[in-house]
């Protein structure tokens, strides 16, 4: 008997509690459940966790990179440089809490499925990375507001379902304008912006006059490759803030390494960090995505599919662009309100402006045209610095500095479920 | 055996669902082809037959000299048959 509580302690304590043998449970339970080979049963086990310790050694190396640039732009500019990446917070938030926000994920999808079946909002959230990121979110803001590990989980999946099944019917009726059909449904937490996007470009332009007639430069291609246009975004940043803060400050950080050359190993550093967490998001979720999908599949055959935001990108790609451009710019008149105004300064870094500026821009274009599609990113630029501008403090009390989510559905559902903690007395 | 790569920007989610849904048009369809996928800068890095990416990254694998398909409507599994088909009678 004490040997099978033993074993039963040692399952759920040691085993369970370390979150990459958690993760490589669910995986082996989805591989399993789809009856696969027993070589694709322990590859894919052993990938996906694998997977989560790779995402785990990115997170390491991009608080380094976030820490000295954090540095390098408060003593220039004497206010606080935070750079919106819901990949860094989430590896960072990672480190803290692992096994929580994988719980809230996998529960969060079941609850998701059981608001399919039995509600009418038939969505089924399939992109896996938002879905991780807003289980982090969740996660930190709960235990921010001093909430135990297991009303965490509950609360955490719950909400996590309902932005599931709920978030993608904002942004449908666009979508359906897009495709041209009803079939698939958006899954990017940004929904509202991108209905927001929608709107705008009904009201301003006309959606004949579509992006899709503008030719433009060819090198702007390179910002599709996000190492790429993140190198480039954030080494600019980086040499701004080190020019500011003087030669002194930048040598007493970089070591043997020339001050002039710092800045650029940093960045690429940075880039190199981020590389690294997406590569180990993707190992991680090779085998679980695959797995919900079958599930979904299989239980709920009238549901729709909520996809990531690059599934609309071939209906317009040009307005990717030009949503892109106008979401950048807007972020860079942010950047210098936000200094004058004494807010966090959310720096504008390539990748959320480039998915979210681009997939609005496809929105706005939808009803709009180019004028909805510059208009409608703009709006979306402005709000995906907001955002984290306002949920930066709740982020940083939990110990969480340098970085923050820029997806507005994110900071939408995380600043009122905060408010509402403090009003009980919580954190 | 071929083998065949799915690409996009990150390798995390479209080109995700796009496998999922292309490994169930050839598991319906038993064609001969393995796929795997990662981000389209990680191509470089493969030696497959075929690429098989969102219809708005065509351009950038123009010149890697293998067969390209690219997909405007990710749940548009007749389609990706159709291509498949295309790609497997252009190699016999």
């Amino acid at each position: 008997m004490e040997i099978l509580s033993n074993l039963l302690k040692f399952i759920v304590f040691d085993v369970l509690g370390q979150a990459s043998l958690l993760v490589g449970t669910m995986a082996l339970v989805g591989l399993l459940l789809q009856k696969k080979s027993s070589v694709a049963v322990i590859t894919g086990t052993f990938k996906t966790v694998v997977g989560f310790l790779i995402f785990g050694a990115g997170a390491g190396v991009a608080v380094g990179a976030l820490a000295n640039f954090q540095t390098l732009f408060s003593e220039g500019f004497n206010v606080q440089g935070v750079l919106p990446l819901a990949e860094a917070v989430t590896a960072m938030a990672q480190t803290r809490f692992p096994a929580v926000i994988a719980l809230v994920m996998v529960l969060g999808f079941v609850m998701n499925l059981l608001i399919a079946r039995f509600t009418k909002f038939k969505y089924i959230f399939l992109t896996g990375q938002h879905n991780l990121f807003l289980a982090a979110m969740l996660t930190v803001i709960f235990k921010a507001l001093g909430l135990s590990d297991i009303v965490t989980v509950v609360l955490g999946a719950i909400f996590l379902g309902l932005s599931a099944s709920m978030y993608p019917s904002i942004a449908q009726p666009f979508m359906r304008k897009i495709t041209g059909h009803d079939e698939i449904a958006m899954g990017h937490y940004c929904t509202i912006a991108y209905a927001l996007s929608g709107w705008i470009g009904s009201k301003v332009g006309d959606p004949k006059k579509s992006t899709e007639s503008i030719v433009l430069p060819g090198w702007l291609a390179i910002f599709k490759d996000y190492i790429m246009s993140v190198a480039i975004s954030i080494g600019i940043f980086y040499y701004i803030s080190a020019f500011a803060a003087g030669r002194t400050k930048v040598e007493a950080l970089a070591g043997g390494t020339h001050w002039l050359l710092y800045p650029l190993i940093q960045a690429l550093t940075f880039t190199a960090a981020l590389y690294v967490i997406i590569t180990g998001v993707r190992m991680l979720l090779g085998e679980i995505v695959p797995a919900f999908v079958g599930i979904s599949e299989k239980f709920i055959p009238n549901a729709k599919p909520a996809l990531d935001c690059p599934v609309v990108f071939p209906y317009a790609p040009t307005a990717t662009v030009v949503g892109f451009i106008s979401a950048y710019i807007a972020g860079l008149i942010c950047m210098v309100v936000f200094a004058a105004i004494g807010w966090p300064v959310i720096i504008p870094v390539a990748i959320p402006y480039f998915f979210i500026g681009a997939t609005a821009g496809v929105f706005g274009n939808a009803t709009g045209g180019w004028k909805g599609a510059v208009a409608g990113s703009f709006v979306t630029g402005i709000l995906i610095a907001v955002g984290p501008a306002l949920m930066y403090p709740m982020m940083e009390s939990i110990g969480l500095t340098g970085t923050a989510f820029p997806e507005t559905d994110f900071n939408f559902l995380g600043i009122i479920l905060f408010n509402i903690g403090k009003l009980f007395g919580l954190a | 055996m071929k083998t065949g790569l799915v690409l996009c920007r990150t390798g995390m989610g479209s080109s995700m669902m796009l496998r999922i849904k292309l490994d169930q048009v050839i598991a319906e369809n038993k064609f001969p082809i393995e796929l795997s996928h990662d981000v389209m800068s990680g191509a470089n890095s493969y030696n497959v037959d075929l690429i098989i990416t969102m219809k708005d990254l065509v351009s950038e694998f123009k010149d890697s000299g293998v067969y390209v398909i690219g997909v405007l409507d990710i749940m548009d599994k007749k389609y990706m048959k159709a291509e498949l088909v295309k790609f497997f009678e252009s190699t016999t």
